[in-house]
This record gives structure tokens, C-alpha cells and sequence, in this order.
């Protein structure tokens, strides 16, 4: 009943056909942004280089063409550039020696001085340019600078208990943990507070009574939990296959790389998790949809909840660091923040067998004791509508009833 | 059958149901009835396994009511209410569904049923269209779709019209003559009067007199009588007979007092007023409710 009336909600239908669409949109807009960089097909940055040898200018223009600066060698005083900078001529200049091999500092003069992005281009065009030219000033052969100069690239290599080894990235573990964590916060944004509402509504609208006289409590509630969570995991299911199809046609030409570094292994927890999230954060939820009077009322019982989920959102990075600290041991057994932070663990490769056990059975444990004292609490909460009442009250009664 | 053995339920300090005991038999109305916040549904509510009495036993056929037992009980709650966005059939097989009914068998009785209401244009609406009254009629549609043993109904007639009263009443005692055992709360006098066979009155959660309609009103019949007149009775040469009065435009209901017999009052009043009617009669359930409850 639940599972029906929630998908032949119309706001639901519409979600779920919009739904692939904003999370596309969230996902490729920084990716289109960054891809087009900050001139956003603007007009490019014109850069002026105060002195400099036009030779150097030419040498390096090609390497700053392809992201939207242009660069030419100007003469003239810093005096006369400031002028040309500030009526808009250029977006900003640097100030060169006529000997490049000399420089230890570059000054490099706009209008917005948070210009980052043009300000890291230029460290890393004209800054090994430099040191190409002390080398050859030094008397190394020319053709052999580039080889000379290059530093070493790092890749990194993870030993896992079963002897093979397997290539890790820190960034896509982060990307994953934060997919993640963003998931199980939008769901339960998006559906916990539904079914809080569902479970009050019941009482407000007095069918329980009447459900009561035909199932027990506890079959009505893991029903609304389930009736409601299949329909929001089919919805799930939709969003996902439609967002990773679109990934898939679209990604490659946006040069976007998706799901990199996701084993199937990891895919398996990943989903593993989420399920338990979802159903531990739902049966909360339906506990405070029975504890509460109103719906001004669940949502002020809500944002403790919400806090838990953002713990684990704040703590990736010092997690992903230090994955056997005490801290991040306990937060991984600790049902309302297990799931996030044993995935985030086991993705790094720092969690025992037994601890991945353990932190899901307490999980479990916890979904199902919250869903009995939610159970308990609406059998209670029949008696007490119209008035409102304190937590104490509540677990004092749900006791004794 | 359904017996309650001196049940007791403490809200905080205040006695809702105290050493309350009953027992119905197989078949008939037995009505509870009580003034406002005398314990009724409190007593409804526990005999559904709704609430637990703090003591004493609730036996449903001599043994503790089983879940499994809920699929012979209709329960009509005080607290009416239905889904307000889904449509009133599906609603209703959905709720018999829950009671193991199969669909097809709820269906044939829905029609029937959604038919003795004129509902059946109200089929495929939801409840948000339907008036107060038209929603209790769904609801009792919801308690006796799956055709149940036992109907517990508590204040089944609060909120209707007269005609609708009618028809529920009408409905219930048919429901009775097909051996149903009906149990229902109310503080409707008329209503417990015309259709109950066995009746328990509490009042502060205690009982205050039970038994069959013919014996409560037996106890407290034979000494009523109505006297329509003209002229005026000299109301202080009666004191000695008379225990209470009730006075009405053009006839008065005396209360003879303990000893008096009809025969000497209709002597007694022969001389004072023209008598046009002298008449015997046995207090109705209303009256011997105020008495018993304190009105």
C-alpha cells in the first residue's frame, strides 16, 4: 500500500524523470566549468610580459594559448602598464629582466588578485621555461634539457592480504566516500522525512486504530519502511542506470572519468551500505514520526539525526588518513555513522574481516531495536495524541505499556 | 464470547477502567454504555489487545486474544479514520485484505454493502470527498467487510443523521440475526435501547448495573407512572407516595415511593383533576441512565 501510494504520487513521478537530470547537471557542470576553464568562452586573458625577450614570448605562447591566455611582450614602463592594466587593455602584466636566467621572483600585476587559475598556469609554463634557460646558460646541450629537468611521477601501490597487489587513488577512494555520504544524506533529506511524516500521519489521520485491529505494530511500521524504501530504491534504481548511461555517452567527450578506481568488490559494500543506511535512518525516522505531535515537531527531532550524518561527511579526509585511529575505529561500530565510515575503511583497505561483522550486524541490530521502540512508541503514542509530550515520558511508557 | 475479569487501567491517577468485569454470550447486542469518559473505549481498546490492563484477565473464548483471532474481529474505533488519498474500494479490500479475506469474495460483499449505504457512486472517490457521515458509513463498510464473528463498534452512532442511524441500526441487528456476537459503546440511550439484548452501564470506569434490557428494567420498572390531566394537581397531598416528579406541560411522570401502589394514587388524584390518561409504564433506559449516573 505504502510502495503504491508513494509511486502513484505525482511529485514522485516527476522526481524521478527530472531526478537523472539534476544529478547530471551536478555532476557535469564543474566538469564543463573546469573543462572550458575560467574564460567560460569569454574572451581570452591578455597578459603582457613587461620587457621580456619576444623570442620568450613566443616560445612560451603556445603552452597558455590552449586555456585561454594570450601573452606578448611589451615595452614600456611598469608606470605606463599599470595605466594600460587598469583601462582593460590587458588583464595583467609581469615584469621580466632582460636575463631570465637571473630572476628569482616574479611579480605578476592585475586587477583581481584572486586570478589563481592564471596565476597557477604561469608558475607552471613560464617557471620551468626559466630553468630551461639557466641550463642552457650553464652549458647543457639544449636537446637534453627537457630530460634533465623533468621530475620523477609517483604512482602508488596497495599490498592486500591476498598477496596481489592493486593500484590505489586517494582521490577517487575521497570521491567515492563522498558519493557516498552524499547519497545517503540526499535519501535521507528526501525520504526519511517522508516516511517520518507517513508514520505521523497515521496518527493524525487515526487510521491506526484500525490497522492496529488487524496487524501488530511492529508489521506496520517495518511495512511503511519497506513499502516506502523499495519505492524510493526503484526510483534509485532508475536514476541510476539513466545517470550512468548518460555518464557513459556523455562522459568520454566531456573528458569526465567516472566511477574510476570502483571495483565491483567496492561496488558490493557500496550498495551493502547504502541498503543499511537507508534502513537504519528510516526506522529513526519513523520512530520520531511517532514520537512527534506535528510536523513542525519531527523536524525539530530530525536535525540531531541529521548532524550524525554529517560527521562522517567532515571526517573523510582525517578518516582516509588515519583509518585505524581509535576515533575512526569507533565511529565505523557505531551504527548511525557506521555504514559511511566502515565503507570509507574498507576502501582504503584498513578494516579487518571480523570489524566489517561486526560494525554491519550492530548496524542491523540498531535498525531493528529502533524500529521495536518505535513500534512501542506508536502503540503509546495512540493514547497521547493532542498532547504533547517530553522523550523521558515517552521511553518511560514505551516500558511499561 | 468475550469475558473480562475485574480489569483494571490507570492512566496516571486517573482510574479509567476499575474492576471491571462482563461477559457476553454467543450471539446478541451487548451494549456498554456510560456517560463521557466513563471507561468505554478504554474497555473496547483493551479487549482488542490495543491497550494492557494494568491487572485482571480479558479472555476472547476462554483464552487470551491471538493474533490470529483479529481476522474474526471487526473493530470500529472511536478515533474515525481513513487514508485520505486513496480511493474508498481500494481502501476497503485493502483493509479486508489485511484480515485475510480474498479479493474476490471482499469485492461481492463491497458491492453489497457500498449499495445498503448509497455509496456506490462514492466508489472510486477518496475520503477527502465524502461528508462526515458518509465516512462512518465507509468505515463500518471497513469493520464488516471480511464478515467477521465479533464486531466490537465503539459509538457507532456518533455523528449521523437520523435516516443513516436508521440504516446502520437496521444493518446491525440483521448482522445479529445472522449470529453475529456485537459488542458496541455508546451514550446514545434511545439507540442501546432498541437494539440491545444485554447491557453493562459504567460510570468512572466502575459498573454501575448489568444484566439484560427486560431485567434492568424490570429492577427499575412497575413503579412509573404517567398521568395526563386537566386541571391542577395539588402537588403536597402526594408527598407521602410520590418519591420524584417529573412535570410536563399537560401530564406529569410520578415516581411512586417505596410501599405506594398505582391503585391508591389513582385514587387519591380521581378526586383532584380529570384524568385522560393513567398509565402504568417502565422507565425508559434514558431515564434509569440519569438516575443510575447521577444527571
Amino acid at each position: 500500500m505504502e510502495f503504491r501510494l508513494t509511486v502513484a504520487n505525482t511529485a514522485f513521478i516527476v522526481l524521478t524523470i527530472l531526478g537523472p537530470f539534476l544529478i547530471a547537471a551536478v555532476a557535469v557542470l564543474p566538469g564543463i566549468l573546469s573543462a572550458s576553464g575560467g574564460a567560460m568562452g569569454g574572451a581570452p586573458t591578455k597578459i603582457a610580459l613587461l620587457g621580456a625577450d619576444p623570442q620568450f614570448a613566443r616560445e612560451i605562447a603556445p603552452a597558455l594559448r590552449p586555456s585561454g591566455v594570450e601573452v606578448s611582450s611589451v615595452p614600456g614602463s611598469p608606470e605606463s602598464l599599470d595605466a594600460q592594466v587598469l583601462a582593460g587593455t590587458f588583464d595583467g602584466y609581469l615584469a621580466l629582466p632582460s636575463d631570465l636566467s637571473r630572476i628569482d621572483k616574479l611579480e605578476y600585476v592585475s586587477r583581481n588578485a584572486a586570478d589563481f587559475r592564471v596565476m597557477g598556469l604561469l608558475q607552471s609554463v613560464i617557471g620551468p621555461a626559466i630553468v630551461a634557460r639557466r641550463l642552457v646558460a650553464a652549458g647543457v646541450p639544449a636537446s637534453q634539457v627537457a630530460s634533465l629537468a623533468r621530475s620523477p611521477s609517483f604512482e602508488e601501490r596497495r599490498l592486500s592480504r591476498s598477496g596481489k597487489t592493486k593500484d590505489s587513488n586517494f582521490v577517487a577512494v575521497l570521491m567515492t566516500g563522498l558519493t557516498l555520504s552524499m547519497l545517503i544524506y540526499m535519501t535521507v533529506l528526501l525520504y526519511g522525512q517522508a516516511i517520518g511524516r507517513s508514520v505521523l500521519a497515521e496518527k493524525t489521520s487515526k487510521t491506526v486504530e484500525i490497522m492496529l485491529s488487524s496487524v501488530r505494530p511492529m508489521d506496520l511500521l517495518f511495512g511503511k519502511i519497506l513499502g516506502k524504501s523499495m519505492a524510493s530504491l526503484l526510483q534509485y534504481g532508475i536514476w541510476v542506470t539513466i545517470s550512468a548511461a548518460a555518464m557513459k555517452l556523455f562522459g568520454p567527450r566531456l573528458g569526465l572519468d567516472v566511477g574510476a578506481g570502483l571495483s565491483s568488490g567496492m561496488l558490493a559494500y557500496l550498495v551493502l551500505f547504502f541498503v543499511l543506511a537507508f534502513f537504519l535512518y528510516c526506522s529513526v525516522y519513523a520512530a520520531l514520526g511517532a514520537s512527534a505531535q506535528d510536523e513542525q515537531q519531527l523536524g525539530q527531532f530530525a536535525w540531531p539525526l541529521i548532524a550524525f550524518l554529517a560527521i562522517p561527511l567532515v571526517m573523510i579526509s582525517p578518516i582516509l588518513m588515519a583509518p585505524r585511529s581509535p576515533l575512526a575505529v569507533a565511529l565505523s561500530f557505531f551504527p548511525l555513522t557506521a555504514p559511511i565510515v566502515m565503507f570509507l575503511r574498507i576502501s582504503v583497505g584498513a578494516a579487518r574481516g571480523w570489524e566489517i561483522l561486526l560494525s554491519v550486524a550492530l548496524t542491523v541490530a540498531a535498525a531493528i531495536g529502533i524500529i521495536r521502540l518505535s513500534a512501542k512508541i506508536f502503540k503509546v503514542g495512540i493514547l497521547m495524541t493532542g498532547k504533547r509530550f517530553r522523550l523521558r515520558e515517552v521511553l518511560l511508557l514505551a516500558r511499561y505499556d | 464470547m468475550i469475558e473480562l475479569r475485574k480489569v483494571r487501567k490507570n492512566f496516571g491517577q486517573v482510574k479509567a477502567v476499575d474492576e471491571l468485569s462482563l461477559s457476553t454470550k454467543e450471539g446478541g447486542i451487548f451494549g456498554i454504555l456510560g456517560p463521557n469518559g466513563a471507561g468505554k473505549s478504554t474497555t473496547i481498546k483493551m479487549i482488542m489487545n490495543i491497550l494492557k490492563p494494568d491487572s485482571g484477565s480479558i479472555l476472547f473464548n476462554g483464552r487470551p486474544l491471538r493474533e490470529s483471532d483479529k481476522d474474526r474481529i471487526g473493530y470500529l474505533p472511536e478515533e474515525r479514520g481513513l487514508y485520505r488519498k486513496v480511493k474508498i474500494d481500494e481502501m476497503l479490500l485493502y483493509l479486508a485484505s489485511l484480515k485475510n479475506t480474498d479479493r474476490f469474495t471482499a469485492l461481492k460483499r463491497l458491492d453489497l454493502w457500498l449499495d445498503r449505504f448509497d455509496l456506490k457512486e462514492w466508489k472510486t472517490s477518496t475520503p477527502e470527498a465524502l461528508s462526515k457521515g458518509m465516512a462512518q458509513k465507509v468505515q463500518f463498510i471497513a469493520t464488516v467487510l471480511h464478515d467477521p464473528e465479533f464486531l466490537f463498534l465503539d459509538e457507532p452512532f456518533s455523528g449521523l443523521d437520523p435516516v443513516s442511524v436508521d440504516s446502520l441500526r437496521e444493518a446491525i441487528l440483521e448482522l445479529e440475526s445472522r449470529g453475529k456476537t456485537i459488542l458496541f459503546s455508546t451514550h446514545n440511550m434511545e439507540v442501546a435501547e432498541r437494539i440491545c439484548s444485554r447491557l453493562l452501564v459504567i460510570d468512572h470506569g466502575r459498573e454501575v448495573i448489568s444484566g439484560s434490557l427486560s431485567d434492568i428494567k424490570a429492577r427499575y420498572g412497575r413503579n412509573t407512572v404517567a398521568v395526563e390531566f386537566d386541571g391542577s394537581i395539588d402537588f403536597g397531598s402526594l408527598s407521602g407516595m410520590v418519591s420524584n416528579l417529573s412535570r410536563f406541560p399537560r401530564w406529569v411522570e410520578l415516581e411512586l415511593a417505596e410501599g405506594a401502589s398505582p391503585q391508591a394514587l389513582l385514587k387519591l388524584l380521581v378526586g383532584q383533576v380529570a384524568i385522560r390518561r393513567f398509565e402504568v409504564v417502565a422507565p425508559s433506559l434514558h431515564d434509569i441512565f440519569v438516575k443510575l449516573v447521577g444527571g
